[in-house]
């Protein structure tokens, strides 16, 4: 058993008996990982405990919040999912005050895994593991590095290859619209793959990604077009803090910009005509 | 090569629809490529909006509001300013090139603008290929 | 108390065999998660696999057979279904012959039910028209 591991199995022991359950990974039948909320009543089950594959666990927490929302939970999560059990809260889909965070910290293997500019949780009180600085993201600056017909054809073919399972959409953290705009036949056209040119299913979701992507990845590694999507999100969330001075994740208070109006300064960053 | 490129402008009523009435009964001439659609509030232009009407075929789309502080539900706008540079920025990030999203203030005063605001737009958008040609 | 926990199967709809895990909160079925670190579908599913819960619990979901009885769809038990069933299979054989019987298999089923299928086609009616579903 890994040092991290213990760490966390001793972490989570400490604060099994005072809580409804504490949601972490366990490993199933042929060592396959999945979520699981671990009770009180049945400690021995943490015998099982799992840390990687990283799996969804912020919507897994939506999901029991919203049949109990006054349970009190503790939550394994690394810096992604930290990040995003806070914008969930700042668009008001969960509440933190029964909620203890237990931030796991990524090592370099799984921050180079995930290409993860913040493998580190900020909020969390109690700590798993050494945190590390974040790792660089090379495919992003390979894209970004492009021309602009080169840019075209590279995108074209990335989303030629999309067989619209819609995976992306349920496994982000942050898609949790009762009526999505992705299921609306006036913007996603059905019935026809590959999708019409541009692809307004990926660019609809990059533009709803803004300001709510917490960079966890999950929507890449579920793909099984392996389409690199997160790339799009990742560049619009450097001009989002260039713009806005907004990062997901970061400060608790601060509000999104897109529930917020244009502050004093913040106009002229947009680069718009006077 | 230069085509008559199809430009769709989203007009808001308030502003900028005015203005290009004001264009108009001033005789002021301005380039036939540009087909207004008039919306209550520039806020309204959804990043959905703009996109399906260029997936329609459009080879531009123009988004005209009222100037910052004059809009007529007070910050219908600043959604505009806020979201609009952004999927200009999808655009670029896309290869796709993001002078085919244009966004200005246009009041209803401003009858002189909003026609060289045209004139320049369209000479812009004539230079590059039609859009549908680079989707092919 | 609350229950959580994940039910790792594998995808009903068609051949390939993709893994999923069925997400049980208080005994009731929530919803579909990927497996990641499996073999076969390596975290992905398709738009099938993302929805296998959905027929679950449905109310339209059939429980029992239902016999047309003056144009419409009433109960039956089984035995009623299936004497009805092989009275028109025989009925339809003798009179236009095994060829003018087909029949259709699902992914749904298992490996041994699609071979006893095809085992009746050809071996009790006579015919090869054996098709399937998951003609993906």
């Amino acid at each position: 058993m890994s040092d991290r591991l213990t760490s966390l199995h001793e972490a989570i022991e400490k604060v099994l008996p005072d809580l409804d359950g504490v949601l972490a990974l366990k490993s199933g039948p042929g060592g396959i990982v999945s979520p699981y909320l671990f009770s009180k009543e049945h400690p021995e089950e943490l015998a099982k405990l799992a840390i990687w594959p990283k799996e969804p666990v912020p919507d897994t927490l939506k999901i029991i919040l919203r049949a109990h929302p006054d349970a009190k939970l503790a939550i394994v999560c690394r810096g992604c999912e930290e990040r995003g059990i806070v914008e969930m809260f700042k668009h008001a889909q969960l509440g933190l005050d029964n909620l203890t965070l237990i931030g796991l910290q990524c090592e370099k293997d799984e921050a180079e895994f995930c290409r993860c500019a913040k493998p580190f949780t900020v909020h969390a009180k109690t700590i798993v593991g050494q945190p590390i600085e974040g790792v660089a993201d090379p495919l992003t600056e390979q894209v970004s590095a492009l021309s602009q017909p080169e840019k075209l054809a590279f995108w074209k073919q990335e989303f030629e290859h999309c067989i619209k399972c819609y995976g992306c959409r349920n496994i982000c953290p942050q898609c949790f619209c009762n009526i999505c705009a992705l299921e609306d036949e006036k913007w996603v056209e059905t019935g026809r793959l590959p999708m019409a040119k541009p692809s307004m299913y990926h660019l609809v979701r990059a533009m709803h990604m803004t300001a709510k992507c917490v960079a966890c990845r999950e929507c890449e590694e579920t793909c099984p077009a392996d389409i690199p999507m997160a790339v799009h999100f990742r560049l619009i969330a450097r001009d989002v803090k260039e713009m806005f001075n907004y990062e997901t994740g970061a400060d608790m208070e601060q509000k999104p910009p897109q529930l917020l109006v244009l502050e004093e300064g913040e106009y002229d960053r947009t680069g718009l005509p006077h | 090569m230069m085509h008559e490129p199809k430009i769709i402008g989203f007009l808001c009523n308030w502003c900028s629809y005015r203005g290009a009435d004001s264009a108009g009964m001033a005789r002021l001439k301005y380039p036939p490529n540009i087909k207004i659609i008039r919306v209550p509030c520039s806020g309204r232009i959804s990043p959905e909006l703009v996109l399906r009407t260029f997936r329609e075929g459009a080879d531009a789309v123009m988004v005209l509001g009222c100037h910052i502080g004059d809009c007529h539900y007070s910050t219908g706008n600043h959604r505009t300013a806020k979201r609009m540079p952004v999927l200009k920025k999808l655009l670029e990030y896309t290869g796709i090139e993001s002078e085919r999203l244009y966004i200005n203030w246009v009041s209803a005063a401003e009858g002189e603008k909003f026609a060289t605001v045209i004139k320049d737009f369209t000479e812009k958008i004539s230079a590059l290929p039609p859009f549908v040609e680079t989707m092919k | 108390m609350i229950k959580y926990e994940n039910v790792l199967t594998t995808c009903p709809y068609c051949g390939t065999g993709c893994a999923l895990h069925l997400q049980v909160l208080d005994n009731t079925l929530v919803g579909v998660l990927p497996a990641k670190n499996h073999i076969i579908s390596n975290g992905g599913l398709c738009i099938k696999g993302w929805n296998a819960h959905a027929f679950v619990n449905h109310p339209d979901r059939l429980n029992k057979p239902l016999i047309r009885k003056n144009g419409k769809l009433k109960e039956a038990t089984w035995d009623e279904a299936l004497k009805l069933v092989a009275d028109k299979l025989g009925a339809i054989k003798t009179e236009s012959g095994p060829d003018s019987v087909a029949f259709l298999s699902s992914a749904k089923c298992t490996n041994e039910e699609n071979y006893l299928m095809q085992k009746f086609a050809r071996a009790v009616i006579g015919t090869n028209n054996v098709d399937h579903c998951a003609r993906l």
